[in-house]
């Protein structure tokens, strides 16, 4: 109960953090993606189920802060949350590296989702120079949030998370 | 000889007074000038009084000083504590200025408006760089729609998206899905501004024979009914003719520092009011 009640607060943190006050702070483009981390983490620590479902939840509230399409990010961090769960039995998720190098393998594959999505769902003349431009420093935000992360008690933890 | 053994100390004493006597009284006359024997004392005493003194003036300064170091620290963090509140107050007071201008501003645009507006602050940005969108601080408790205006002192902000009770989202006119009815100020050709990313716009479906030159402002055409006419939107930074097609290329620079934006108006007009 008081580690859900953890989970909430930490979510809402996140949410916050993004999108007010990262970006008074931080230069442009240069926003860490923490939903992802999170489901990352998840991904990795959790158990499929009941993470799977966070995952699409955080995808959902990703959405509803971000451009004008309810069900993009969901639809992108559940893919890539099976695709995590499917191969974390073979990784050793405690590992802090492998963290860092999941959430860069995981934010390419999100901006690579969202714009096939973009492309064959909607009209959006343009965007994949944007995103494209934004890449690179998008990458390198989730990197240096992901390896942050690593630093927490919560990763050292030998637990299962949720 | 026995009267010197019994009365002589008397007698010297005596004598000694009588001679202290006749002294001070033979100096009397001559009371402003030194006379040998105090120029003798003087001399022999001189070479030793003068450092006799620095080190007396050295100990004096410095048990004065660290009397005085006992109430400094004191006074220094006091002091410190008083400079923070001064610096706070200096800051504050310049953010306060700032405000002002800013709302001055504003409010010079509200008053150029024929429509209610209500004033909002932003909140938050975009979780995403490639989507282009705020949120404010009011929603539709305050009367908010989806489709409304949004406009800043120096011009066009974006239009309403989403909406909640007390907060809502704001398409910025840069966002690649934005579309703005508008017109060239100066030769009022007429187009769509649509947004670039990047902080950027472009002007689409102007034709060729269209005069457009870089420089130019452009404003709202009122087409479409989402923005009032003659609102600023931006500049013509770039005007490319290609020798084949039928448009031209504008890019557009918008007037609002969109990156920079705190306060804001909202149109209380739904478009199809």
């Amino acid at each position: 109960m008081i580690r859900n009640a953890v989970a909430v607060v930490a979510l809402v943190l996140a949410v916050v953090l993004q999108t007010s006050v990262l970006p008074v702070h931080v230069a442009g483009s240069f926003k860490p993606d923490l939903l992802l981390v999170a489901m990352v983490f998840v991904a990795l620590r959790g158990p499929v189920v009941q993470g799977a479902l966070l995952a699409w939840v955080l995808g959902l509230i990703k959405d509803v802060f971000s451009g004008l399409y309810l069900g993009l990010n969901a639809f992108s961090f559940l893919i890539i949350f099976l695709i995590i769960t499917s191969i974390s039995d073979l990784l050793y998720a405690e590992s802090g590296e492998l963290f860092v190098v999941t959430v860069s393998a995981a934010t390419l594959a999100c901006v690579t989702a969202n714009l096939i999505l973009l492309i064959m769902l909607t009209s959006t003349p343009g965007i994949a120079y944007s995103m494209f431009a934004a890449l690179l420093p998008h990458l390198l935000s989730n990197a240096f949030a992901a390896s942050l992360v690593t630093l927490l008690p919560v990763f050292s933890s030998p637990q299962e998370v949720l | 000889m026995e009267f010197f053994k019994k009365f002589g100390l008397a007698v010297l004493a005596g004598t000694g007074i009588l001679a202290a006597l006749i002294f001070y009284s033979l100096n009397i006359p001559d009371k402003r000038s030194a006379n040998f024997v105090e120029r003798g004392v003087m001399t022999v005493f001189a070479p030793v009084m003068k450092p006799a003194a620095r080190v007396s003036g050295f100990f004096e300064d410095a048990w004065d000083n660290y009397l005085n170091l006992v109430g400094v620290r004191q006074e220094n963090l006091r002091m410190r504590d008083e400079i923070k509140g001064l610096n706070a107050r200096i800051v504050a007071a310049g953010e306060t200025a700032l405000a002002n201008q800013r709302l001055e501003r504003l409010l010079g645009m509200k008053n150029t408006l024929k429509s209610p507006v209500l004033s909002v602050s932003v909140i938050g940005e975009d979780l995403n760089s490639w989507f282009r969108t705020l949120v404010i601080d009011q929603g539709s408790s305050s009367g908010i729609a989806e489709g409304m205006a949004v406009v800043a002192a120096d011009g066009v902000v974006g239009q309403i998206v989403k909406v909640a009770s007390n907060t809502s989202r704001v398409l910025l006119l840069t966002d690649h899905t934005s579309g703005i009815a508008a017109t060239i100020q100066r030769s009022r050709a007429r187009g769509v501004v649509k947004g670039k990313g990047e902080g950027l716009c472009s002007l689409e479906f102007t034709t060729r024979e269209e005069d457009v030159k870089v420089g130019d402002v452009v404003i709202t055409s009122g087409i479409g009914g989402v923005f009032l006419k003659g609102i600023p939107i931006g500049e013509v930074t770039m005007v490319k003719r290609g020798e084949y097609g039928i448009f031209q290329t504008v890019i557009i620079k918008p007037l609002v520092r969109l990156a920079h934006l705190e306060e804001a108006l909202v149109v209380l007009k739904v478009p199809n009011d």
